[in-house]
């Protein structure tokens, strides 16, 4: 007897709200619906442990909530209407490796193994869901953003692309001795603008460009028959042929350089200009970075502003990833800060008293995104004895003028007013010391919010020393308080990923803010907050959230492949921020952090709920340690 | 009279009904002692014109099997009776099927036969029997002048016995549904309250194997035990 269609038509309707049944076939679903058995697990009950041996069973959560737990962990994962598993353990015919265990009254469809495997080769949008990891999900959104983004016209360089695929081979050299003119008779012939400068079997120490040529040979009359070694850039910059372009971008912009030469083991392999990797975009990181190292006044850097901000969006549309994109950005925005600092330095006369300007927050963090605003301040040095006031008020004019061209550059003043301006954060070490040691010793809220603010400092122009020397003093004073970092937290966990009992995502119900999640404070916020813990704990003086994990990742005895999935969904979250503000931007809007998560594409739901639940992971781990 | 009608009836079953029925009847009898985790069981849900008992007659039928402790969605049966002539506005509100789909049903005959094809020698299981038991042996009787005397089992006497503290909140079926999550996809539509009641099937199966009863004729003493006490009181 046919089965009747009733029942078959509500069940392929209900799974027809989740990937991947939404996007497979009708018939196929009700091919799938007509096998499915439908089981109850009581609360508390195992629906599936190693111990049962190869998983005979898949399985479809119809309504309740299961989670998934490893042994040695608890509550890593937690599954919801609509998902299914376990799916690793099906494709390799082995058992599962962890205990899902029903969280509430669970009713789960069911189906065979061998029917499983039957609807892997009879649906291709099941077979992809089923085998595709995390990492290959993320490529795939990777290169939908960037086949939204691209024009079809332009054809851009992938800054992904190994520097083996862009770099000119054979690349043009001489060796130490070779006189000048001979060089640059080969430059001329070759018609290239660089040549390198190597010994004996092929390692490279120097580097000549035309570039060079006016300051190092025409003004000062050098006599071209001298040995190249008198005129070359000495110790270049050389990085592997396995290297990613952005690697040569970012070597660029710090340096300041237009070639960086690829090398293996030792051995010249090639050379990648700023050309070679910007060719056909419009603004280049090195460009950008020269413009600012020369500009002479506010005008120049203003343009340099705009520049970043349009680098930025360019290569989000290249598919450049969150990771390297904030770095780049974090990396011009330092330079144009720095250039600012030089020049208002410059025009307020030489200063007495050694200081250190600091970057807090995002910036602190080298994560800065396309909306950021101020967050520093400055730590200055004073004599034993010194009343700080006086030299706090010489600090405090260069310190507003700095802030105020800043402001002009694109960076808006900060509306908490965390600035060097402030008095408040123009402070002498012993004041720092002071400040950052009632915070710890207070441990109330308002403490441990700007715990979470001034803690991420980073030292950006003048005396490093300082810095160095408030951070010895921090990372000693809160390994010695363990009830700071247990309070820290204590505090990091009531901001909970929104992952929903009942829907995919709890949203704001009402208000303008309706249906949508902010993924600053409930995406990033738990990553960034939870490495800042470990960090603490551990020892380590890294403030980026990813150097921060990597860091803490031996004493927390996290498997490195752990580690690199939380940073992988946490940089997701800040690719899902770039897109939205990039967006934002183009419609002419203000940027913010919120989305709506029912507007996103399937594949990035999907990824995005699992960065959630990565966060939750690292969260139930940050539980376990502080035993909260 | 009425052993009269019946033999009436009979003689008026096409040759090729009486066989199928004669064939169902042929089946070995229900098992009451079969293991809840391993039996086929056949849960049950029915659409009438009314509530009364003695006057209203039966509309639709709607069943899933539950078999080896899991629902099997594949393995589930709906069909629409024919009717002479449709039944109330008020009531057709109730169950959703229009007076078209009610005169466009099988032959009462034809459906009720499809449905103890279906049935097999399963036992049966529903939520409120008394209803649905005389609902669908009234209309055996009438149509196919067979005696339709199965086993059954009443969750709504089955499920206060299980859980006595939830008893006092837990009145109807929607409320122990509500207790356990369960979501009925289209209420009053027979079949999909047959997969609501199946689920809750599932739910006491597996309370009854927590307090050591595992067969299908250990929920009937219990269920029978609980009508007593709600006599005595």
């Amino acid at each position: 007897m046919t089965a009747p269609s009733a029942l078959i038509a509500a069940t392929v309707e209900h799974l027809g709200h989740y990937a991947p049944f939404d996007r497979m076939a009708r018939e196929h679903l009700a091919w799938m619906a007509e096998r499915l058995r439908l089981g109850y697990y009581a609360k508390g009950e195992a629906v599936l442990a190693p111990g049962h041996g190869e998983a005979q069973t898949f399985y479809v959560i119809k309504q309740g909530v299961i989670q998934g737990e490893r042994e040695g962990e608890e509550a890593w994962l937690e599954l919801h209407e609509g998902e299914c598993f376990p799916i690793g353990a099906l494709l390799s015919r082995r058992a599962a490796i962890s205990t899902f265990r029903a969280q509430t009254d669970v009713f789960c469809y069911e189906m065979d193994a061998a029917d499983f495997h039957a609807l892997l080769r009879l649906s291709q949008p099941f077979h992809d869901f089923c085998t595709l990891r995390l990492a290959d999900l993320l490529a795939q959104s990777q290169r939908q953003t960037q086949a939204r983004y691209l024009s079809a016209a332009t054809e851009q360089q992938s800054l992904e692309s190994p520097l083996a695929s862009i770099a000119r081979r054979s690349p043009v050299s001489c060796s130490p001795d070779t006189p000048l003119r001979q060089a640059l008779e080969a430059m001329r012939e070759q018609g290239v603008g660089s040549i390198v400068v190597v010994e004996g079997d092929a390692r490279p120490v120097g580097m000549f460009t035309v570039r060079d040529l006016i300051g190092r040979v025409i003004l000062p009359g050098t006599p071209l028959d001298i040995p190249m070694r008198q005129v070359m850039t000495p110790d270049p910059v050389a990085l592997p042929s396995t290297a990613h372009a952005f690697e040569a971008a970012l070597a660029m912009a710090r340096h300041g350089f237009r070639h960086v030469l690829v090398a293996d083991g030792g051995r010249l392999a090639g050379v990648v200009s700023e050309k070679d990797l910007f060719s056909l975009q419009r603004v280049g990181v090195t460009q950008i970075s020269a413009t600012i190292r020369a500009a002479g006044d506010l005008d120049g850097l203003r343009r340099a502003g705009e520049d970043i901000r349009q680098l930025g969006h360019n290569m989000l549309a290249q598919g450049v990833g969150a990771e390297q994109l904030t770095q780049i950005l974090s990396t011009l925005n330092d330079l144009l800060t720095l250039r600012v600092i030089e020049l208002e330095c410059a025009a307020g006369g030489p200063c007495r008293h050694s200081f250190c300007w600091l970057a807090f927050g995002s910036e602190g963090r080298l994560e800065q995104t396309l909306a950021t605003d101020q967050d520093n301040g400055i730590i200055f040095a004073a004599e034993e004895g010194e009343d700080p006031g006086p030299i706090r008020a010489g600090f405090l004019q260069m310190a507003e003028r700095i802030n105020r061209a800043l402001d002009a550059c694109g960076f808006p003043l900060c509306r908490g007013g965390i600035m060097a301006m402030n008095p408040k954060w123009c402070l002498s070490l012993e004041e720092w010391k002071g400040v950052f040691g009632r915070w710890i010793e207070a441990g109330d809220p308002e403490a441990l919010l700007n715990a979470s603010i001034f803690f991420d400092f980073r030292p950006l122009y003048g005396q490093a020393g300082l810095a160095e020397a408030l951070r010895d003093w921090l990372l000693a004073r809160t390994t010695a308080t363990p009830r700071f970092l247990h309070q820290m937290a204590a505090n990091a966990l009531r901001n909970r990923p929104p992952l929903g009992l009942v829907r995919d995502f709890v949203v704001a119900s009402e208000g303008e803010h309706a249906d949508t999640l902010d993924l600053k404070l409930n995406g990033a916020t738990p990553f960034v907050d939870a490495a800042r813990v470990f960090a603490l704990a551990a020892g380590s003086g890294a403030t980026g959230t990813a150097a921060r994990l990597r860091a803490a990742g031996p004493r927390l005895a996290v498997p490195e492949a752990e580690i690199e999935a939380w940073i992988a969904a946490f940089y997701f979250i800040q690719m899902l921020r770039l897109r939205r503000q990039h967006e934002e931007s183009e419609e002419g809007r203000a940027m913010d952090n919120r989305i709506n998560p029912d507007r996103l594409n399937d594949l990035d739901r999907r990824i995005l709920k699992e960065a959630f639940r990565q966060a939750r992971k690292l969260q139930a781990r940050m539980a376990m340690d502080y035993k909260l | 009279m009425n052993w009269l009608a019946r033999l009436l009836h009979r003689a008026e079953l096409e040759p090729a009904d009486a066989r199928r029925l004669e064939a169902w009847r042929r089946l070995p009898a229900p098992e009451r002692g079969a293991q809840l985790r391993a039996g086929r069981f056949v849960v049950v849900d029915v659409e009438t014109t009314g509530l009364d008992l003695g006057r209203d007659r039966l509309i639709a039928i709607g069943a899933v099997a539950v078999a080896g402790g899991k629902v099997c969605l594949g393995d589930s049966f709906e069909t629409i009776l024919r009717q002479e002539r449709a039944s109330a506005r008020d009531n057709i509100l109730v169950h959703g099927i229009g007076g078209e789909r009610q005169r466009k049903g099988l032959p009462p005959e034809a459906a009720l036969l499809d449905f103890l094809d279906y049935l097999g020698a399963a036992p049966l299981v529903a939520y409120h029997v008394a209803f649905d038991e005389t609902m669908i042996r009234r209309a055996m009787r009438e149509h196919l002048g067979l005696a339709f005397r199965r086993p059954w089992l009443d969750l709504a006497a089955v499920m206060p016995a299980l859980l006595p503290a939830q008893a006092r909140r837990c009145r109807g079926l929607d409320d122990w549904a509500g207790r356990f999550g369960i979501a009925n996809y289209a209420r009053h539509s027979a079949l999909a309250d047959a997969l609501a009641t199946a689920q809750l099937f599932l739910a006491a199966a597996a309370l009854a194997d927590a307090q050591g009863s595992t067969r299908y004729r250990q929920l009937q003493e219990l269920e029978q035990a609980q009508r007593w006490l709600q006599k005595g009181h």
